[in-house]
């Protein structure tokens, strides 16, 4: 409940203390804050009678003063210019203003400045400031999340705005929790580093007063990675429920959109996938797919029973229990609907783009050696006509970062045969090689770095897998347990400023620099669940799939070309 | 969970800037008459924030108000919240009453079940009455005033849903018990009789089979007895089915929980574009309205022509 309960609280103090009818006002971030912890029916519960954007509160003039206005706004100019057309000229009886995060002076003064009628009641920080989809999972939801690709004399404007949402997130997070930390960074990317730099200067010296929570215990660590240290994760098929929800069909802010897909029932076109609501979801979102058919099937097999018992109405009394009992049933339906809604899209994705076969190769690709043998299947899938697009650029590029000084002549045959796709362009794999490659890593990615690592892959590769389609363990999980056994080397990841850990931490907040994945995410609910005395937290700017990392490589791609074209 | 409160810095910045600006515009406005009509409203305001119990706010306030009342359905929805505020409070009662009948006691209770049948009458009124104000609270859909008003419906219909499946739970299982009770004090009396009987037989073969006097008085009571539940399990389904259709009528305004409904996202994203949509078609409407209009113009001048030149004609001719 760490982070979801964090931000509900923040919510309910905001909520409580006003009585009344009220109106929530919020911003496009905070919309998806909001409603990832938060129902409508809660909302109710609490006199929240509407809920609007701030942008279209100020284009109705219909006054409405017998509502009580509470704002919940991250703190950016346009959303203060908002405020002060609002507050000359006021619709609502009171106006309480939250602030998700740390407001400038200046920005006071300009509220001030308008609130002539005082029909300010307050101004508060509630650092809310990050989604928080699951318990140990957040995201930022950065849009120009390519941002990060980009090195700093190219587009320093957006950078600069990239960072400081980054590290208003990570700073939200620990004031949510009342925990200053200890701050690491990956060495050899530039834009964790400067991150890492600046959340310890406001953390250290701009707001010491603010951060200065007791220090009884050991401080948690922050750890700042870059996404392109590990690029395998997100350009891997996933097998496990939510991770290839999100991998096949996509999910924002734990809502999966179905409307693209044809067949589909009227009230089955958005669907919630949320862990804190749905109790099959919560104890299936790991599984993989061929035991989640099987728990489908018992979950289906319940509900007719279920409402079986619910047909046999013969008595009085039968009636009235069918009445009771109608609610929890139509709960049920739903639900089950739902759950079989997904799984037969996504059965059949797989069976139209191959993806059993692909996924093969990929994981082969990721996780064992033999360059001869994997050449030869991407090879084989490549004149394969039936296998899409995206699934050849992502088998190539999984090569490439593999075996990219190994085999440069394979690797240009490899590039000449997907010239002939028509959605993808080589240059992007290149690209990828130059943002991503073997130079620019820190971690052991594929394992083959070290003696004790190609030692222990060949143990495993003696042992053999239980499942091929989910061999693969993300790079996080091995910095997790580096961290656990505390041999996070200092050289590859060094502190920021004289701080430095003194004892085991007993909070590690990981911040990938570029997107999370849910197979990450995964790993840290396991690793977590698993109690060894550490509880990880992941968060990341974005949530991905692969379908997001090419395409945040492709828009990186573009601008970094057209401004070396008008250099 | 930590969190800052800027207000007093808020407030000290804009005492300072409104002493500032106070100067400017002392001699703008006629305050006199905004402070009579806001000490009149003074009294108003507490009235129409009906769920509040907070004080009215300083008078600033209310002279910004003036001339704006409530819209009606602010009162209705005081009026469910205080139908269902009583209904609570009966509720409880109810549950005395179906206690006192439930344990055994020799005396006379129907005086007891009595009581249970108004109370339940009396809940069940309240409920479709609220229901029935619910209803009226969806009478036109313009303006955004109207999501307000939806949403107050849905969480008085969510309040009132509870109750009423409070009740019917409440109600079920008294009649459960009734029933147990019943059908227990029947079969004790009948294996009695039959005890009775045998033992009669075997006492007196020859003897009258019929039933004796005490016999009699005892099977008497005993209908009697069964007479009086079954009334009260009567009344009970009836107010039964009262909630089954006051139930099915409130379903449709309660939200799922845990639906995609139920997503504050998704609420806004439907006001969008619903919003969206009444402009779309607003313009349409203005078009052919137009369209119309200019038609009717060129055919009433054709007309018009028409008989100018035939009155031109007629003129020349004559």
């Amino acid at each position: 409940m760490v982070v979801v309960s964090a931000a509900r609280d923040y919510i309910n103090r905001m909520l409580q203390d006003i009585s009344g009818m009220k109106v929530l006002i919020l911003d496009s971030n905070t919309v998806s804050i909001v409603s990832v912890v938060y129902s409508q029916s809660e909302l109710l519960q609490k006199e929240v009678f509407l809920v609007e954007m701030v942008e279209s509160i100020t284009m109705s003039r219909e006054s409405m003063s017998h509502l009580k206005a509470v704002y919940f706004l991250r703190p950016t100019s346009e959303n203060i210019q908002h405020l002060r057309r609002q507050l000359a000229n006021p619709r609502f009886g009171e106006y309480h203003l939250f602030f998700s995060n740390i407001l400038k002076d200046t920005q006071i003064h300009d509220l001030a400045d308008s609130d002539e009628q005082e029909v300010v009641q307050q101004v508060q920080e509630f650092y809310a400031d990050f989604v928080a989809l699951d318990t140990f999972h957040f995201t930022l939801n950065i849009p120009s999340n390519h941002s990060y690709m980009i090195p700093a004399e190219v587009d320093l404007l957006n950078l600069r705005r990239f960072c400081d949402r980054v590290v208003d997130g990570i700073s939200a997070i620990f004031l949510a929790l009342k925990r200053r930390p200890i701050i690491r960074y990956q060495k050899t990317s530039d834009i964790a580093k400067k991150i890492a730099i600046e959340t310890a200067k406001l953390m250290y010296q701009q707001e010491s007063g603010l951060f200065d929570f007791r220090r009884t215990e050991v401080s948690p660590l922050l750890l700042v990675i870059d996404r392109r240290d590990d690029p395998v994760t997100p350009l891997l098929n996933q097998w496990t429920y939510q991770a290839m929800v999100h991998e096949l069909i996509g999910i924002k802010d734990n809502k999966v959109d179905l409307r693209g897909m044809d067949k589909v029932p009227k009230d089955q076109q958005e669907v919630v996938l949320s862990s804190e609501q749905d109790s099959f979801f919560k104890s299936n979102m790991f599984e993989n797919f061929g035991d989640i058919g099987m728990n489908i099937k018992r979950l289906v097999d319940e509900f007719q029973q279920y409402s079986e018992s619910n047909q046999k109405i013969q008595t009085i009394e039968d009636m009235a229990k069918f009445v009771d009992n109608y609610p929890e049933y139509r709960k049920m339906h739903g639900n089950v609907s739902k759950h079989v809604t997904l799984v037969t899209e996504m059965s059949k994705i797989v069976e139209k783009r191959k993806l059993m076969l692909v996924s093969q190769t990929e994981q082969e690709l990721a996780c064992n050696g033999g360059q001869v043998a994997a050449f030869e299947a991407v090879t084989d899938l490549l004149n394969n006509e039936s296998i899409s697009d995206i699934d050849r650029i992502r088998l190539v590029m999984l090569y490439a970062l593999r075996y990219e000084k190994e085999s440069p002549v394979q690797l240009m045959q490899l590039f000449s045969k997907l010239a002939r796709s028509a959605e993808y362009k080589t240059g992007l794999v290149q690209f990828l090689l130059k943002q991503a490659g073997v130079d620019k890593r820190t971690g052991d990615l594929f394992g083959n770095r070290d003696l004790l690592n190609i030692a222990r892959n060949m143990a495993r590769g003696l042992k053999g897998v239980e499942n091929v389609y989910t061999q693969h363990q993300p790079l996080l999980f091995q910095t997790m347990e580096s961290i656990i056994k505390g041999r996070l080397k200092d050289v590859d990841y060094p502190y920021v400023g004289n701080h430095f850990q003194q004892g085991r931490p007993q909070d590690v907040i990981i911040f990938i620099v570029g997107g999370t994945t849910y197979e990450e995410s995964r790993s840290v609910a396991l690793q977590n669940a698993s109690n060894s005395g550490i509880r990880f937290i992941l968060g990341g700017s974005v949530v991905l799939n692969s379908k997001r990392f090419l395409k945040d490589l492709e828009e990186a791609q573009r601008i970094s070309r057209s401004s070396t074209a008008v250099v | 969970m930590a969190a800052m409160n800027r207000t007093v810095k808020f407030r000290k910045q804009r005492d300072a800037l409104k002493s500032a600006r106070a100067p400017l515009s002392s001699s703008a406005s006629g305050s006199g008459i905004e402070m009579v009509s806001a000490s009149l409203l003074g009294s108003r305001r507490s009235a129409y924030a009906p769920l509040s119990t907070e004080d009215p706010g300083p008078s600033s306030m209310d002279a910004f108000t003036v001339g704006l009342l409530p819209p009606d359905w602010v009162d209705y929805s005081e009026e469910v919240a205080a139908n269902i505020q009583y209904a609570q409070y009966k509720m409880a009662e109810l549950v005395k009453a179906h206690y006192k009948v439930l344990t055994p006691s020799f005396g006379e209770d129907s005086e007891e079940q009595h009581t249970i049948a108004t109370l339940t009458h009396e809940i069940t009124d309240l409920l479709r009455r609220s229901e029935k104000i619910l209803q009226k609270f969806s009478a036109d859909e313009s303006s955004e005033d109207y999501n307000v008003r939806k949403n107050v419906q849905r969480s008085l219909a969510t309040n009132l849903k509870n109750i009423s499946v409070d009740l019917r739970r409440k109600q079920s299982t008294y009649m459960r018990i009734l029933q147990q009770q019943i059908e227990g004090h029947d079969k004790v009396d009948l294996e009695m009789n039959l005890n009775d009987n045998k033992s009669r037989m075997e006492d007196d073969e020859f003897g009258d089979l019929g039933f004796n006097e005490h016999q009699m008085s005892e099977l008497k009571k005993s209908v009697q007895f069964t007479e009086e539940r079954e009334r009260a399990i009567k009344q009970v389904v009836e107010s039964f089915n009262e909630l089954a259709q006051i139930m099915k009528d409130l379903s449709v305004l309660v939200i799922d929980q845990g639906t995609i409904v139920d997503r504050i996202d998704y609420n806004i994203q439907n006001v969008a574009t619903s919003v969206e949509e009444g402009v779309k078609q607003l313009q349409k409407a203005e078009r052919t309205q137009k369209k119309g209009g200019m038609v009717r113009c060129a055919t009433i001048l054709v007309i018009m022509c028409f008989v100018m030149l035939v009155l031109l004609i007629l003129k020349e001719i004559l």
